[in-house]
Order: C-alpha cells, then sequence, then structure tokens
C-alpha cells in the first residue's frame, strides 16, 4: 500500500532555506500554468490588454480635459477605418474607435479590479466569520446572502444602478454590491470544510489562538476557489458592466466599451460596423482572456492536482 | 503509599462520569431528531509514567474520548480532570453526585474549564497524534514550521534557535536536516506520523493522546512506529493514552487496557489481567477475533465478532454488547428492537409489517397486513429465537392483526469489580470457566 516508505528522499542541498523552497514552488506552480497552451493564451491577451491599458495616455493623444471622455473630430463623422488619423473609424459623432478601444481597456480594468478588490474582501471576510463561527451568526449571514442570491445578478445590478441614476461609478458600486455573495457562499463552504482538517485540531492542541489559526492553517488552505471565482469574475463584471452601460446607465460619451457599442448600434443598418464591432470585440477577447486563466489556475491550484505531483 | 510523596501519587489524568452526545439534525430545519452516544459514563485514571491502552472497533468512540482528554472538546456531561492531589481525587468523587456543587472545582480542574496559566499548564502538558497523517499536518507549511510550531506559540524559541530545535527533534524521530524544507505531501505515510510525533514532542509534554497512530501504515512501518513510541516513552518518561481497535497493539505497551463497546467501558484491566482472563465477553471475542492473540490456538473456527455494530444512536438496553453476545442471557436486556432486527432478516415477514407502536423498548404492539402474519411471527419467534431472548419474554399475545410484546425490562448493565484494579460491565460474574 505504502509503496514510497522506503525510497529514500534525496539530501536537499545545504543551502536550502524556506525562502527558496517557496520561490521554487511559486516557479513550478507558474510553470504549470503556462504550460497549458489555453491558458497561455489567456494569459498573453490579459498582459496585452492590461499593457493597453496602462499605456493608454503615451500611445493616444489623451482628450483633454477629461481623456476619459471620446474625443469629437467634428469633421471626420463615421468614417471607415483606415482613414487617415483614424485607423478603426470614427462613430455617427465623429469619435475615433481607436481611442475608444483602448481607453475602454482602461475604464474595464479599474472597473474590474475596483469590483473584484471590493467584492473579493467583503465577499471572504463575511463568509469566513460565518464559516469559523458557526452558530447563530452564521445563520443570520447566510439568511441575507441567500436573499441576495434569489435576485439573478445583472437584473440585481441592473436595478441598483437605475435607482443611484446613470452614471459609470454607480455601475461599479450597483456590481460591487451584486458580486460580492459569491465570495462569502465559496468562503464559508470552504473554511467549514477545511476546519475540520485535523492539522486546524493539531493547532488547537499546541494552543494556538484563533485568530492565528483562522490565518496560518484556514485561510491559505479556503482561498483558492476564491483565487479561480476572482479570475473569472475579473472577465465577467467587464461583460456585465459593458451590459449595463450599453443600456444607457453609463454617461454618454465616457470612452468604455459598452457606450461605444450602444452608440455604433445605430450605424450598423447603414453598414457602418465598426463603430460597435471593435469595442464588441474587446469586450469578448477581455470576457474569455480572464476565463481561459480561471480555468487554467483552477487546474492547477486544486489541491488535489498539487499534491500529487 | 502515604507515605510516597505528594508528586508520585498525583493522578495525571482522571476521567469521571464523561459523556459526549452528538445530536442527530434532520429535514431542512436541522431539528434535532436523537443523539449520537459516542461517549457514555466513562471513568478512568491516567496515571504517570503509564500507558493506557483504549480499544474498541471502529465507531465506539474511541476517538471522541481521546479528544475530549486532549481538551479539544467540551464534554456533555462528566468531565476530564488534569493533575489532581489524592485529597482532590476523593474531593471528586464526594462530588461528582451533583453538578452544582461540582461547578466550582470543575472550573479549576476540569481541562475544558481551564484558564489562563493552568490552562497554558495543561496544553504544554497534553498533545495528540492523530489518526490521519495526511490531514493532521498543514499542506502549506513547511515541516520545520510545523514542528517548530509549538514552540513558537509557547515563545520558547525563534529564529535559528528554533531551526536547531526543530532539528533535534526530528533525529529524535528518526528524519533530519534535510527534511526541513520541505512540504508534507513529500513524505511517505510513516515519515508523516513521525513528523506529527516531534510535533507532539516539542513542548516536551507529559501526556500524549496516540489516536491509531499506525493503523494507516503498512505493517513493516507500522512496527517502525510502534518502537519509536516505545523508545521515546523510555527516554522521555512519556505518559500515553494509546488508541487502537487491534488489542495485539497495544499488548506489549500498555499497562492498563480500557475495552470500550458503543461509547461505554465494558471492561478495564490491568494489561496482563485482560489477556490472561478477559472478564467481558466483548474482551474474549476481540481477542479471538485478533490472529496473532488468539492464546489456544484453536482452529474451532469461532469467529468471535459476528454481526454488526448497532447504531449508536439507539444502543441496545441493559448491555449494549447483547445483540452479539454468544453467552447472553435473560436478563442482558432483550427487548422490542430484538424482534424487529430478527423481523428484519425474515424479507417475507417484514414486508407486511405495517406499524410498530411502543411504549418502551421492552413493550409494544406490532401490527401487521394480516392475522396470518401475525401468527407467522409468533411461531417464528417461538421456534428460532435464541433460548435466553424467548426467556425473556414476559407476554406475546396475538390480537387480530396485532402482536403485543413485553420484554422484562432491565437496566444499564453497571461496571463491577472483578478483582484488583479491575472491572467488567456484564451480568455473568464469571462466563470464561468454560
Ligand atoms: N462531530 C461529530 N458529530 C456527530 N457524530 C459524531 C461526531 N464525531 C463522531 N461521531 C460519531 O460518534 C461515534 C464515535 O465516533 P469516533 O470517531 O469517536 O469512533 P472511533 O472509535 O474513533 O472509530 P474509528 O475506529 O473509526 O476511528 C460514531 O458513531 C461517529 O459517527
Ligand atoms: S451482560 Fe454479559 S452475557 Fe449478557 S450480553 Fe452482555 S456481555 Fe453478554
Ligand atoms: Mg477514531
Amino acid at each position: 500500500m505504502d509503496v514510497t516508505e522506503r525510497l529514500p528522499i534525496p539530501p536537499a542541498p545545504p543551502s536550502e532555506s524556506a525562502l527558496r523552497v517557496r520561490a521554487r514552488r511559486a516557479g513550478e506552480l507558474t510553470a504549470n500554468v503556462l504550460s497549458n497552451p489555453t491558458t497561455l493564451t489567456g494569459l498573453i491577451i490579459i498582459l496585452l490588454m492590461i499593457s493597453m491599458a496602462l499605456l493608454a495616455p503615451w500611445i493616444t493623444v489623451p482628450n483633454t480635459p477629461d481623456p476619459t471622455q471620446m474625443p469629437r473630430d467634428w469633421g471626420a463623422i463615421a468614417v471607415p477605418p483606415g482613414s487617415p488619423g483614424h485607423p478603426l473609424g470614427t462613430t455617427n459623432t465623429g469619435g475615433d474607435v481607436l481611442y475608444g478601444v483602448i481607453w475602454g481597456a482602461r475604464t474595464s480594468l479599474r472597473l474590474s479590479l475596483i469590483v473584484v478588490s471590493i467584492t473579493v474582501t467583503v465577499g471572504v471576510a463575511i463568509g469566513s466569520l460565518a464559516g469559523f463561527l458557526g452558530g447563530r451568526i452564521d445563520e443570520i449571514l447566510m439568511r441575507i446572502v441567500d436573499v441576495f442570491l434569489s435576485i439573478p445578478e445583472l437584473i440585481f445590478a441592473l436595478a441598483i444602478a437605475a435607482v443611484l441614476g446613470p452614471s459609470f461609478r454607480n455601475i461599479i458600486l450597483a456590481l460591487a454590491v451584486v458580486f460580492w455573495v459569491k465570495y462569502a457562499r465559496i468562503m464559508r463552504a470552504q473554511v467549514i470544510h477545511v476546519k475540520q482538517n485535523e492539522y486546524v485540531d493539531a493547532a488547537r492542541v499546541i494552543g494556538d489562538a484563533p485568530l492565528r489559526i483562522f490565518g496560518k492553517d484556514i485561510l491559505p488552505n479556503s482561498i483558492t476557489p476564491v483565487i479561480v471565482q476572482a479570475t473569472l469574475d475579473m472577465g465577467n463584471i467587464v461583460l456585465v458592466g459593458a451590459t449595463l452601460s450599453f443600456i444607457g446607465l453609463a454617461e454618454a460619451g465616457l470612452a468604455e466599451w459598452g457606450v461605444l457599442v450602444s452608440e455604433g448600434q445605430a450605424g450598423i443598418s447603414a453598414g457602418r460596423w465598426w463603430a460597435s464591432t471593435f469595442p464588441g470585440m474587446m469586450v469578448f477577447l477581455w470576457a474569455l482572456a480572464f476565463n481561459l486563466l480561471g480555468d487554467g489556475l483552477r487546474d492547477v491550484l486544486d489541491p488535489r492536482t498539487e499534491t500529487s505531483r | 503509599m502515604t507515605t510516597a510523596v505528594e508528586a508520585d501519587t498525583r493522578t495525571l489524568i482522571a476521567v469521571r462520569g464523561l459523556k459526549k452526545h452528538f445530536p442527530i439534525k434532520e429535514g431542512a430545519l436541522q431539528r434535532v431528531t436523537g443523539h449520537v452516544q459516542a461517549v457514555d459514563e466513562v471513568s478512568f485514571d491516567i496515571e504517570k509514567g503509564q500507558t493506557l491502552g483504549l480499544v474498541g472497533e471502529s465507531g465506539c468512540g474511541k476517538t471522541t474520548l481521546g479528544r475530549l482528554v486532549a481538551g479539544l472538546s467540551e464534554p456533555t456531561a462528566g468531565g476530564v480532570y488534569f493533575d489532581l492531589g489524592p485529597q482532590e481525587k476523593i474531593e471528586l468523587d464526594r462530588l461528582m453526585a451533583s453538578d452544582a456543587e461540582r461547578a466550582e472545582f470543575d472550573d479549576e480542574h476540569r481541562v475544558d474549564l481551564l484558564k489562563g496559566d493552568a490552562w497554558r499548564r495543561f496544553r504544554r502538558n497534553t498533545q495528540m497524534v492523530f489518526q490521519d497523517s495526511f490531514a493532521s499536518l498543514n499542506p502549506r507549511q513547511l515541516v520545520k514550521d510545523i514542528v517548530g510550531r509549538p514552540l513558537r506559540v509557547h515563545r520558547e524559541a525563534s529564529g535559528t534557535a528554533l531551526v536547531e530545535r526543530v532539528v533535534e527533534l526530528l533525529e529524535q524521530v528518526g528524519l533530519g536536516r534535510q527534511h526541513l524544507y520541505r512540504y508534507p505531501h513529500q513524505f511517505s505515510g510513516g515519515q508523516r506520523q513521525r513528523i506529527s510525533i516531534a510535533r507532539a514532542l516539542a513542548l516536551d509534554p507529559g501526556l500524549v493522546v496516540l489516536d491509531e497512530p499506525s493503523s494507516a501504515l503498512d505493517v513493516s512501518v507500522q512496527a517502525q512506529i510502534l518502537n519509536l513510541l516505545h523508545d521515546l516513552q523510555a527516554d522521555r518518561g512519556l505518559t500515553y493514552l494509546f488508541i487502537t481497535h487491534d488489542l495485539s497493539v497495544v499488548r506489549h505497551m500498555a499497562d492498563q487496557i480500557v475495552v470500550m463497546y458503543l461509547g461505554r467501558v465494558s471492561e478495564r484491566a490491568p494489561t496482563d489481567d485482560l489477556f490472561a482472563a478477559p472478564r467481558h465477553p466483548y474482551t474474549e471475542a476481540l481477542l479471538r477475533a485478533s490472529p496473532d492473540l488468539d492464546a489456544d490456538g484453536d482452529e474451532d473456527g469461532f469467529q468471535g465478532l459476528e454481526g454488526s455494530v448497532p447504531d449508536p444512536a439507539r444502543p441496545p438496553q441493559g448491555c449494549r454488547f447483547h445483540t452479539r453476545c454468544v453467552y447472553a442471557t435473560r436478563v442482558c436486556g432483550w427487548e422490542i428492537d430484538d424482534v424487529v432486527l430478527r423481523l428484519e432478516e425474515t424479507p417475507g415477514l417484514f414486508d407486511r409489517l405495517e406499524d410498530v407502536e411502543r411504549r418502551s423498548p421492552f413493550d409494544a404492539e406490532l401490527r401487521f397486513e394480516s392475522e396470518q402474519a401475525a401468527r407467522t411471527l409468533v411461531s417464528t419467534f417461538q421456534n428460532e429465537a435464541p433460548e435466553p431472548m424467548r426467556d425473556a419474554l414476559e407476554d406475546m399475545t396475538v390480537e387480530g392483526r396485532t402482536v403485543a410484546i413485553r420484554f422484562n425490562p432491565v437496566p444499564e448493565v453497571e461496571l463491577t469489580s472483578r478483582g484488583t484494579d479491575h472491572e467488567a460491565a456484564c451480568v455473568l460474574e464469571d462466563f470464561g470457566s468454560n
């Protein structure tokens, strides 16, 4: 049964240290992630998108005074891709599509980072509290979560954003209110599962304090699915956010993919496909890339496959 | 005895009237529909430097008891008491009669209620090695952090001093410096159990609860671990609560053995006495079921332990072992459930049972589909039920489709003395003479 017992473990190099071992492990994990071609594709797209977002002020001429707004070229209304000065064409109102695509990446990155960091923090905190403490607190928190879960994400976000009034800031707020619930659920289930492990009892038996047990034993062993979900949500949130701005819940004129798709929509029947196709493709690519990476992470970070290596 | 120094007569752990009942929750509303009596009315002492073997089949409550002793869970009733002097022990036994009067004593001595310095003293004194060597090591920690953690928690060492202490500990359990910076999954089962043992020894404890430390391992590795535990005990004067389902494992290690069945102690005796002359049929059955232990070596095909362990949520009346005991008598606790169990084994008949209306565990009316089925039960019972069960019957009458059955009610069989430090819970004073 236990064939490994007699296999000697090769002696470690004398210069071994915790830091090195951890770094090597991180390196192995990264190599594992990169060895999967679909995951790698996702990662490359994401890196391109992020560089585009970060470099936006340098690869375009920022619109003044507010670069997040579309610049208007009233002399070139609805020109097709390849026109001088407008490689991806312009919208009905003379907005440069390339500018929108690039600054849209920046808007999307801001949106998804803000929403994911808020929702992960809130969700992990609430889920941990419920799962770790259990009892009445758990019951109350989960009752609240159930209420949130009973309303479909998109409709809920839409309702909140509509009530708050149309602005991109309110879209961020609405998504933050809606998206934490999943993390709370995942985290609670993980914590309840992980805290039954004997290594938690082993930590109690040596007299370690509950908070440190949470930090050392429970959190690190519970967080993986949250990381995977957060990666997927980096994509999903942009998709939902674009949907909301598409139906007019963001300020008109914002350099944002959903807004651009919506603006360009009117021209499609007249054959002016470019104004909504390019930003639409960006939304699709963005969501796809994060989903590819998320799926790849799930496979690599899964503790079962991890220990078998 | 009275001349001995106080320190020598202190009892490291006294378990008294200990109960742990787990609620069974069912349905969407999670209503409590019953309790698993994982540990019920258990009492014994663990003396310093000794090994107490805790033996029983799977599910009889050994781990639950071990966790209570290690202070990892709160008892439903009774308690585990740490480090009592002779006077305190007498006091405790006097106070066992009343929970209210014991409250103050409990606060000072019951392990799950200890606070401050007393708690720290107990925590350092009592460690545990768990059943599952995979689950008991945090997969995200390095061996250095796992074994060094107790030292860090109790601020005994840090930095390079900590690393050196960890290396020392690893060497004591047959591992070494080269294993410091590895993750648990890089080790075999036996090695992981060694890591667990090293961690348990880090604080130089008095008592180590060993929950089946070797049973998940390969036979050859098992022996290595047992030898290691034996040597460590000799070197460090450790006290063990050694949990196992296999009597042969504790034969050469334990000074005293407690045999558990369905949450209760069925026999407690010094190891030599228990092996020489078991005074409970369950112990005898365990001995016979263990091939290396069957003393007479008679190849009579006697299996010792037939049938399965009953549901611990509804332990049998009288003697909990009566459903499987080959010596069972009429006063061993025959009850309605035994009739129902027999019915279940007669499929044609069980299908025709419509309802059981219990007035007590011993007294019920069984309603069948037809009068004929009711009569079949009676005749089957009279022809096939074991004689002691038939003798225990007070009344069995058929009225139409119903059979009224009444057994002689008997109380739970208590532990009674069988000589010096030897107790057994059996109505038969002496079954073994045959
Ligand atoms: N936390 C719990 N909640 C509910 N029931 C429990 C719990 N822990 C144990 N039990 C039940 O209590 C009984 C005793 O379990 P325990 O683990 O103590 O047995 P054991 O003797 O250690 O068995 P094994 O040899 O399989 O380890 C079992 O019926 C088990 O299902
Ligand atoms: S009391 Fe003794 S004889 Fe009766 S069932 Fe129990 S163990 Fe067997
Ligand atoms: Mg167990």
